[in-house]
């Protein structure tokens, strides 16, 4: 017997939907922080001197973004309140950007 | 045989990095066909997942920070310096982007997937993005290890002549 309950559109719970949000949020981030730092040398000299590498800093401040975001919009329900097929769209669509953002900076600059 | 520290963290670095990805494809196809008998599975490997790219993470992490210097040093004065500043520059840093994506997916298979139909399009649309970008820094990673290798034989061979 086919178990399979039928799959009917619904919402993202809260928690689900804020840390959609914070991980787009957080790719991009991710993207602006490289080139930021890679253009301006003293913002790299700064995040060296916080943990030893700037690389460790880097990873330290996306992690620390996307969980204190991700907790931010679960608990105001920001996130909550966008279309979740649009949220999705804006996970891929911000996904897409950072890692093409990054190869396109390293490939010219 | 002469297996040196810095070896075994880089091969581990890339082997928990492949098993991350396969991890969430091992997601993805589950939640294709997503029904009740398969929810714990499919938690199960987002867990997995998410903890194979977290060791990928800090095993990369520590080797990139203490023993790749002297190969960075290799690549920049051999014939492919691309292999650095393009291929190690965008891995290192797309490689947080996978990691975040793969501490999203065990908070996503929460979700009843096999009742929520924009639930599972999730789960599949992040999986499917871990897979995709922790393949191309796999990738990224080969051409690094190709970019020592030819500089070494580069030098070997002006040595020789």
């Amino acid at each position: 017997m086919d178990s399979r309950i039928g799959s009917l559109p619904l919402k993202l719970t809260a928690a689900t939907s804020g840390f959609v949000l914070a991980a787009a949020i957080t790719a991009l981030f991710n993207t602006a922080l490289a080139w930021t730092k890679d253009a301006y040398a003293p913002l790299k000299v700064f995040m060296k001197s916080l943990t030893g590498h700037d690389w460790t800093t880097h990873g330290l401040v996306d992690l620390l973004l996307f969980v204190g975001l991700g907790f931010i919009f679960m608990h105001t329900k920001v996130a909550e309140k966008i279309d979740p097929n649009r949220l999705i769209g804006v996970l891929i669509g911000a996904v897409g950007i950072a890692a093409l953002g990054l190869a396109l900076w390293y490939a010219f600059f | 045989m002469n297996i040196s520290s810095s070896d075994v963290i880089l091969l581990s670095h890339a082997g928990f990095g492949v098993t991350g990805c396969m991890a969430a494809l091992w997601v993805f196809v589950e939640a294709l066909n997503a029904r009740p008998e398969n929810a714990a599975r499919i938690r199960t490997a987002a867990f997995v997942a998410a903890v194979c790219i977290a060791a990928a993470w800090i095993c990369g992490g520590y080797w990139y920070v203490h023993f790749y210097p002297p190969e960075k040093d290799l690549i920049l004065k051999g014939p492919w310096p691309f292999a650095h500043n393009l291929f190690m520059e965008t891995k290192e840093h797309l490689f947080f982007i996978t990691a975040i994506l793969a501490l999203l997916l065990p908070i996503a298979t929460r979700e009843n997937l096999y009742s929520n139909a924009t639930a599972r399009k999730l789960v599949l649309s992040i999986a499917l993005l871990i897979a995709m970008t922790g393949l191309a820094v796999e990738g990224a990673g080969a051409v690094i290890d190709h970019g020592v290798k030819v500089a070494l034989l580069h030098g070997e061979s002006k040595g020789a002549r």
